[in-house]
């Protein structure tokens, strides 16, 4: 059984993963900005703290009430905001040390793709993880994932919050934006920037919320933005694909949840003949589920941590981490 | 010209392209056919692959004129999204790159580097470097391919770009030591581009590729 433990940015979460990879218990607390406002990196670590007591206790009850011992704790080391990370890897470091069990520190992007692999039942897919962190085309190769697009500026997160802050619609921005986007009707020309495998999105951006300002129609607006910031995202995925040759398309990440997108890379797999595998969207956004399922792997190819050792690690890239048990079996 | 009456046979499915193959009198043509894209809004998708194929045929006819081994031109037509070009005979670098020894790939890299830093030395920039866009041909030359994504610049910013995508394309298709194929292609650039140009440019790759996310100077 082992306890994960999600504190990277604004979700507190805690959750059990035994050892047939089924997901026993996931509990999760999310800080929520107010309307016009991004995250906050110390309220939205306050908040962490507040809840932290609450949820590891609640994640690790069974139904009638007595607790579990997890055998493994695993806490998400980075990338992240470095006040969030700091209160996840304190709860990581002192349940390790109380219950002298071994720590394992994951990536939260690494454990995004594990999570979807693993429920979606991918192998050894063309991954694509979009949310506020990341916005990366990956493959495995070796004992790692490459990355081989990504965003040169902002994530498509990041886009899609930025633009509802600017428009005072309220957290979370993507969803806000799509349900403003199914109101649209007119296309409005915006930047479209796709450089080889990768995209541009602050040009978008500022070309949006100067339109916002000017007045435009929020709807048609919302609706132009998502279909040319999603449309960019697909076309430097089916670039890769077509390069890389998987036969599988992994979608993960908070903005997976997305029916738009689903239904765009689901798409552009279909023309390809690669299997489509989109993360379920209960388990697309931060949970503490995707920090169990991943550090359930990363102990058993071996990794652990020692308490002196276990930083946080505020920048983190992808391509920096050991991820051995890719493919999957 | 309408290529819509030419008999022809499919080639090959690119990303946003199909290819196929024709005969248009003493010439073997390949047609360049852009596909509508389900997944985009038909009037996003129009507008792009109407303003690619224009451009993709005058970026080809420059690089032509700036001395680089590219595909010729036999004509457009607007109506269909497709260009006509000259069939190349050879096999896809990333094909064989990887069954070269050391000492042909190096000498294949350095080359495809002349033909990198003659096109930036023409102004344009391909936009998609990457060994799948590179054709070899019998007697070993390459021919850059692809101009969906060119355009004209002289920006330092761009020609990164160029550079960054194929050493990113290397390292992650390639078995080969990525930063030794690099610096073949490097001396090969410099060929043509000049040292002040290619250093300029080289500056500027290693930056973009500390743009990518979370990436930390440690």
């Amino acid at each position: 059984m082992c306890l994960g433990i999600e504190s990277t940015a604004h979700t507190f979460g805690a959750s059990l993963v035994d050892s047939d990879d089924r997901i026993v218990t996931n509990v999760n607390s999310t800080y929520r900005p107010p309307v016009g406002a991004g995250i906050h990196p110390r309220k939205a670590s306050e908040h962490l703290a507040t809840v932290a007591h609450s949820i590891v206790k609640t994640a690790l009850s069974t139904k009638d009430g007595s607790s579990i011992d997890p055998d493994v704790i695993a806490y998400a080391a980075g990338p992240g905001l470095g006040p969030c990370l700091r209160i996840g890897a304190t709860v990581g470091r002192a349940l390790s040390s109380f219950l002298k069990k071994p720590l394992v520190p994951v990536h939260h992007g690494v454990a995004h793709l594990d999570i979807a692999m693993s429920i979606a039942k991918a192998r050894d897919p063309l991954a694509v993880l979009v949310s506020g962190g990341h916005t990366s085309i990956l493959v495995h190769v070796g004992r790692r994932w490459r990355v081989y697009g990504e965003t040169q500026d902002i994530t498509l997160g990041n886009l899609l919050d930025m633009f509802a802050r600017e428009a005072k619609l309220p957290s979370p921005g993507g969803l806000s934006v799509s349900r403003q986007a199914m109101k649209g009707e007119n296309l409005i020309k915006l930047p479209y920037t796709v450089k080889g495998n990768d995209v541009a999105y602050s040009g978008l951006l500022t070309a949006a919320a100067t339109l916002l300002r000017r007045q435009g129609n929020l709807a048609d607006l919302c609706f132009s933005l998502q279909e040319t910031a999603f449309a960019m995202l697909s076309e430097a995925v089916e670039r890769s694909l077509v390069q890389t040759r998987r036969s599988e398309v992994l979608l993960a990440g908070g903005v997976a949840a997305s029916s738009r997108l689903r239904e765009m890379i689901g798409s552009v797999a279909e023309d390809h003949g690669a299997s489509f595998h989109p993360v379920p969207v209960e388990y697309s956004g931060d949970c503490g589920a995707q920090i169990a399922c991943s550090g359930r792997l990363a102990f058993n190819s071996g990794i652990t941590i020692s308490t002196s050792d276990s930083y946080v690690i505020p920048r983190w890239r992808m391509d920096e981490v050991d991820v051995p048990w890719i493919p999957r079996t | 010209m309408d290529t819509s009456n030419l008999a022809s046979t499919l080639l090959h499915r690119g990303a946003e392209a199909d290819l196929s193959l024709a005969t248009l009198g003493p010439w073997r043509v390949v047609i360049k056919r852009r596909v509508k894209k389900k997944y985009r809004n038909p009037s996003l998708d129009e507008q792009i692959s109407h303003d690619r194929t224009i451009s993709e045929a005058s970026r080809i006819h420059e690089a032509k004129t700036g001395g680089a081994r590219v595909p010729s031109i036999v004509g457009i037509d607007m109506e269909n999204n497709a260009i006509v070009m000259t069939h190349l005979e050879g096999i896809v670098a990333r094909e064989c790159l990887d069954d070269m020894d050391s000492n042909e790939a190096r000498k294949l890299l350095r080359s495809i580097g002349e033909q990198i830093g003659l096109l930036h030395t023409a102004g344009i920039v391909h936009g998609d470097l990457t060994t799948s866009n590179v054709i070899v041909s019998p007697s070993g030359a390459p021919f850059i391919v692809d101009f969906g994504m060119s355009r004209r610049s002289v920006e330092a910013e761009d020609r990164g770009v160029d550079l960054h995508l194929l050493q990113r394309s290397i390292i992650a298709s390639h078995r080969q030591n990525p930063s030794s194929m690099m610096n073949s292609m490097n001396r090969g650039y410099e060929n043509t581009t000049g040292k002040k140009v290619a250093s300029s440019t080289w500056r500027k790759a290693r930056e973009i590729a500390r743009r990518g996310r979370y990436f930390a100077i440690r």
